[in-house]
């Protein structure tokens, strides 16, 4: 049974290059930003020994934690992005493709269930992809930290002290391992509805995909003067209930006029346990996975001759 | 003998349209049956409802199973080659093997690449880099390397070469035909595969029109090569069909004796095309 699954989606992943490609080509831009800028601040000679003499010996480990942890959440953020693009094009294609090239019937030739494929599909979507992205945002987190590293070893700092001292990588990564399940899940209702739309539409997954998502709005808009669809679908993304309500009086130290030390993990922000018990989350899974149930459904009945 | 399959008042319709109408048969363990009819005919859809692919009403049992039903089950004995293009173009031939590997317990991988080394497809090849040709030596590879107790062919040989199509019927019968297994094709070629075959079935406006072993098939239609006044006589025997060849007249007789023919002329097996010519213009008028 798991044998089956792990077949199924390491096919996913011989099909959908693009799984690999896409963090692949974000982590190349971010890198090339990192090395441009360096290259670029190299110029400023006598600011720059200021700066670095700055950050070694004035800033704290809490200033220093801020700032690379800045600089990991802006590029995991690019990794998001297109994460969420990625897993929209995968999506649309997953069971398109296969009536397109009319290689379901090879597949349906197989001892596999119409759900187990459809299935796979989605945990590809929902498991593989965020995993991926992750190994993504944490080799670009290395890579760029050790090229930061030599470069600040050449202007003569003291990369153990500035860097590797100071980084957060565990609570940073845990950070965004969280963030990036929640965002899967959250966002799992779309998954269902683009693989269901990927299952029975006959031309132009994509189109088909958004124009009911722009349409209901409007009719809604229109007809009922109401936006509780636009509100449910196009509001969603920001809705996510992971993060923690932030007590803006106890992030700020006054004494000591800087952050708190604790206020600068990334996990003291999230709230995993508010995420679960959200009854949105929870209402989010019960979609998905209607819609998941259709596209099975739509593959097992369809007759395509 | 066992039934492998059993169909009985076996109908599936489109709106109006009976692709399947109301068609029962039997096939026995250990035969090769040719399933021959013109384009629409219903071949193509009572193949999908055996193989599970789309769901009919009457009874259907296919190895004891319900193929709509419990078609993953029935995957595992049964193997299917709908149309050479049906391979994924993306898929390396190798990942073609671990993936059927991994899902079918019946396949033996050694048995696939014995089978390739004979052909020039290479493991690093993709699919889409493969001649027609090719892409049929590798699913049919594929095939012959899972032990099934029934192989469907719809149209396996659809746009290839003589060469090859002669080549893939002498693979099948050499290397996989055997008692304990069974096939069933159907195809347009009647001509190529009329040799091969034990049992034959038309079939036409989804209804069945004939189905025979092909032993049958020799003692119960005869076609008599005759002329001039034996021609008439011939008539009167009340022909299914007739044809005019050099000068002569071809009547094909159905369930008249040998020896009643025999005086009027040159005696002959039909072919198998022009007895279906002959029932499908005989199910028209």
């Amino acid at each position: 049974m798991i044998g089956h699954y792990i077949a199924l989606i390491r096919r996913e992943l011989w099909e959908h290059r693009s799984i690999f490609v896409t963090p692949l080509v974000i982590a190349s831009i971010v890198t090339l930003g990192t090395l441009t800028t360096l290259m670029f601040a190299g110029e400023f000679h006598q600011q720059l020994d200021l700066v670095i003499f700055g950050a070694q010996n004035v800033a704290g480990d809490t200033e220093r934690r801020a700032i690379l942890t800045g600089f990991f959440v802006g590029s995991s953020w690019l990794f998001l992005l297109g994460l969420g693009v990625l897993t929209i094009f995968y999506a649309l294609d997953a069971l398109y493709a296969e009536r397109k090239d009319k290689s379901i019937l090879f597949w349906r030739s197989l001892p596999v269930t119409d759900a187990e494929t459809v299935v796979s599909k989605l945990l590809t979507a929902i498991l593989v992809i965020p995993a991926v992205a992750f190994a993504g945002i944490v080799v670009t987190h290395i890579v760029n930290l050790i090229v930061t590293s030599l470069w600040v070893s050449s202007k003569g700092g003291d990369a153990g002290v500035m860097i590797w001292g100071s980084v957060p990588l565990i609570d940073n990564w845990l950070a965004t391992l969280v963030v990036l399940y929640a965002i899967a899940i959250w966002m799992s209702p779309f998954v269902g509805w683009f693989l269901f739309v990927s299952a029975f539409t006959k031309r132009a997954p994509l189109l088909m995909g958004f124009l009911p998502l722009v349409l209901i709005p409007m009719i809604e808009g229109i007809f009922l003067r109401s936006g509780h669809f636009a509100e449910a679908v196009w509001g969603r993304g920001a809705k996510i209930p992971v993060f923690a309500d932030i007590d803006l009086e106890r992030f700020f130290d006054e004494d000591r006029l800087q952050v708190r030390d604790e206020m600068v993990s990334l996990l003291s922000h999230l709230d995993p346990v508010k995420f679960l018990t959200s009854p949105d989350t929870w209402l989010g899974i019960i979609v998905c996975g209607l819609l998941v149930t259709a596209a099975i459904y739509v593959r097992r009945y369809r007759d395509e001759s | 003998m066992t039934s492998l399959v059993t169909a009985s008042g076996v109908s599936k319709h489109f709106g109006a349209v009976r692709a399947v109408d109301n068609v029962s048969f039997d096939i026995e363990k250990g035969r090769i049956l040719g399933l021959i009819g013109p384009n629409g005919a219903g071949k193509t859809t009572l193949l999908k409802a055996l193989l599970g692919l789309t769901e009919c009403d009457g009874d259907l049992s296919v190895l004891g199973l319900d193929p709509f039903r419990q078609r993953k089950k029935l995957m595992q004995q049964i193997c299917f080659i709908a149309d050479v293009a049906v391979l994924p173009r993306w898929i390396k031939v190798s990942q073609a093997l671990d993936f059927v590997e991994a899902i079918h317990p019946n396949f033996t991988r050694s048995r696939a690449e014995e089978l390739l080394k004979q052909t020039k497809v290479q493991p690093g090849a993709k699919v889409k880099e493969l001649s027609k040709g090719m892409v049929t030596q590798l699913h049919l590879s594929i095939i012959m390397a899972i032990d099934a107790k029934l192989l469907v062919l719809d149209e396996p040989t659809l746009g290839l070469d003589i060469l090859f199509r002669k080549e893939f019927y002498a693979n099948l019968l050499n290397d996989y035909f055997d008692e304990e297994r069974t096939i069933l094709i159907t195809t347009h070629q009647v001509e190529e595969i009329e040799n091969l075959l034990t049992d034959i079935m038309f079939i036409n406006d989804g209804k069945i029109l004939l189905d025979s072993t092909m032993d049958e098939l020799g003692e119960t239609y005869i076609e008599v090569m005759t002329s001039g006044e034996n021609a008439q006589k011939a008539r009167g025997l009340g022909p299914v069909a007739e044809a005019e060849m050099f000068g002569k007249s071809v009547m094909l007789f159905e369930g008249v004796s040998r020896e009643h023919l025999e005086g009027f002329g040159e005696i002959r097996i039909p072919s198998v095309a022009d007895l279906f010519v002959a029932k499908i213009k005989e199910a028209r008028r």
